[in-house]
């Protein structure tokens, strides 16, 4: 099990070379001056280069790409340009509003999502089933940022029941909760409809029938749990999107989460902002698919056994 | 020899299955009778419609598609047919079970072996038992089938083939079944074990008394195993008798020759039997009169006419009209 949880770690350090240099690469396209962004748009031009230099911005991009490289590996993600503060510093600030919108959203997304894949799958060709069908590709054909602002139009501003922007309460969470969860509610239906009809058709689901078990037991504890695998992967893998992916609903409720400080930073050509964001989005992404298949081996006993071999 | 008491009753049964594509007639009115503590193997190629009359009995055909269109399924003189669902699940899995084909497949991945085998305990608790009392009775069943109770903590994936199948024996056993239902329960399994499994069969039946129904398409198993046999085709019993009837009677349907014929040398065993030219023909589109016909070297047209004579002696009934000829003759 720890070598199984090393041995993903590890592979998190070409995961990080690789995205860095791409974030590094792209930024650099367009011309920079950090030291006009750190001293402001008052400072001498004699100051500014000085400061570039500094910076070490006078040298080429692989020997700045390498420099940064063995900061982060020391645990330094450098500091602002913009606002001067340490950059782990920033994101960190921001993280709770990205986490709780997340969470929430993927929350709702598994409740929502696989009760109705349950019950489309269970009552299949019924009117449940055509219903939830439907609702997945409506879900998942609009996109999110329209979504949110037929709910602002709707729950805030023609009925007042909740606020349209910030983060002081839950009550404020409430619409970017439903907006984030539309296409995961989508996919999770889908996804939890097809597994359990497939598990539903298996050897041992008739098996427990011919025992007598009720249809109810035989759903539960033995079709719903082997369809489950997918359903558990797809949860993480979306919460692990999400935590990067929130941009759009977080603007469109102005909340300020990592989302919103990325396209800030990007837009300011805050340099160490942006690829530190999106490293520590990229470790966190892999603590959860981690987490996720440390999951699977409660669901699947043959993978568990594995873990423990391995 | 004691008074028989007819345990299982199966009168005219018709089956379909009814797909978007097609009507299947899997099973096309059979009749066959078994006694208490007896066993009959049914017999036939794939496609016979063995596995369909077994779900039947048990009323497990695939909810939307399956249809039981005629006939009665009487055990110990009920119709299972007219029961309700809840009254047929106190049927299934503690006065009849049936093993499945595969036993791969059979047993549930996520849960433990003993799990699996106390939950047929469970559901058919009706005495109240104590959880202790339970698995005392697993241990018990675990013994019984010759694999030791220490295993029982295991997975399915931790077990070979025949110690699944031999696992799949004890969950159908659980609650002393008197009638039980073996749908090719040796055909995944290679050839020693195949020979444990059946010996383990034979035994529990010695011992427990119960009923079975054998489906195979392995003669060899039907001689060593069997009181009664079934012959299967298309849908329909073709021939039936006694074990005695079917080895060494004196008359037979064309296709029982063809499948005699077919049993393959002891060293090249095949997978299937492919008794005689030709396949059988596809059940949603069936022949006129006799649904052998198009196979038979005895065919005349008066076979294509209507459904063949019904030839009885004693036990013993073979459908053909060859033999309504030689009656005709003497
Ligand atoms: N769910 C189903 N839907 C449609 N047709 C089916 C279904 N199950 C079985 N059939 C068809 O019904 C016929 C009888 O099938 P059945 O499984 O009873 O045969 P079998 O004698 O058990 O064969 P095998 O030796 O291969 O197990 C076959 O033609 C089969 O294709
Ligand atoms: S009824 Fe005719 S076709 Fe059918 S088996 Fe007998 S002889 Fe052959
Ligand atoms: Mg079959």
């Amino acid at each position: 099990m720890g070598k199984f949880v090393l041995k993903r770690l590890l592979a998190l350090i070409p995961t990080i070379l690789i995205i860095v240099f791409v974030v590094y690469f792209i930024l650099d396209l367009t011309p920079s001056s950090p030291g006009q962004l750190i001293l402001g748009q008052m400072a001498t031009e004699e100051a500014v280069e000085a400061k570039n230099i500094e910076l070490g911005y006078d040298k080429p991009f692989l020997v700045r790409y390498v420099k940064y490289i063995i900061q982060l590996f020391q645990g330094d993600l450098g500091t602002s340009w913009v606002t001067g503060k340490g950059v782990l510093e920033s994101v960190f600030a921001r993280f709770p509003v990205t986490v709780t919108l997340s969470a929430g959203a993927t929350v709702l997304g598994i409740v929502i999502g696989v009760l109705l894949g349950i019950l489309a799958a269970v009552k299949q060709y019924s009117i449940f089933d055509a219903a939830g069908t439907t609702l997945a590709m409506i879900l998942a054909s609009f996109p999110a940022f329209w979504i949110g602002m037929m709910l602002v139009i709707l729950f805030a501003q023609e009925l007042g029941w909740l606020p349209s922007y910030g983060t002081g309460s839950i009550a404020h969470y409430i619409l970017p909760w439903f907006t984030t969860a539309c296409a995961f509610i989508a996919s999770q239906l889908r996804m939890t409809r097809t597994s359990l009809l497939e598990s539903i058709r298996m050897d041992y689901v008739r098996t427990a029938r011919a025992k007598g078990q009720k249809e109810s037991v035989v759903i539960y504890r033995h079709a719903l749990r082997n369809a489950l695998m997918p359903v558990v992967t797809m949860a993480g893998m979306n919460f692990g999107t999400l935590l990067g992916g929130t941009v759009t609903v977080e603007t469109v409720f102005t909340l300020n989460g990592v989302g919103t400080l990325i396209l800030t930073s990007i837009r300011s050509k805050d340099v160490p902002v942006v690829v530190g964001a999106i490293v520590i989005l990229a470790i966190c992404y892999t603590l959860v698919m981690l987490v996720v298949d440390i999951l699977y081996g409660f669901i699947d006993p043959q993978v568990k056994a594995r873990y423990i071999k391995n | 020899m004691e008074e028989k008491k007819t345990l299982l009753e199966i009168k005219d049964l018709e089956v379909i299955y009814q797909t978007d594509e097609a009507t299947v007639h899997a099973v096309n009115g059979i009749n066959f009778s078994l006694n208490e503590k007896e066993t009959i193997g049914l017999v036939g190629e794939t496609g016979a419609g063995k596995t369909t009359t077994a779900l039947t009995i048990l009323r497990l055909l695939p909810e939307r598609t399956g249809r039981i269109k005629g006939g009665q399924v009487l055990f110990r003189g009920e119709n299972l047919l007219d029961k309700s669902v809840p009254e047929m699940r106190r049927v299934r899995g503690a006065e009849i079970s049936i093993i499945f084909q595969d036993p791969m497949t059979a047993l549930n991945p996520a849960l433990t072996v003993g799990d699996q085998v106390l939950e047929s305990l469970e559901i058919h608790n009706t005495a109240g038992k104590s959880k202790q009392e339970l698995n005392a009775r697993v241990d018990e069943l675990f013994n019984l089938v010759g694999i030791p109770a220490e295993r029982k903590a295991e997975y399915p994936h931790q077990f070979s083939g025949g110690m699944k199948q031999r696992i799949v024996i004890a969950i159908a056993l659980a609650c002393a079944p008197q009638l039980l239902i073996a749908d090719e329960p040796t055909t995944a399994l290679d050839v020693t074990i195949q020979a444990q499994v059946l010996k383990l069969m034979e035994n529990l039946k010695e011992e427990l008394g119960t009923s079975m129904i054998i489906i195979t398409h392995d003669l060899g198993v039907v001689a060593e195993t069997c009181d009664k046999v079934a012959i299967m085709y298309a849908g329909e019993i073709v021939e039936a008798g006694t074990v005695e009837d079917i080895f060494n009677g004196k008359e037979h349907h064309p296709y029982t020759v063809g499948l005699f014929n077919a049993i393959p040398n002891l060293d090249e065993k095949e997978e299937r039997l492919r008794p005689i030219d030709g396949l059988m023909p596809d059940p949603a589109n069936l022949p006129q009169g006799c649904k052998f016909g198009p196979r038979c070297p005895h065919f005349t047209e008066a076979c294509k006419a209507q459904t063949p004579y019904i030839y009885e002696e004693k036990e013993h009934r073979i459908m053909c009209n060859l033999f309504k000829k030689e009656a005709a003759d003497e």
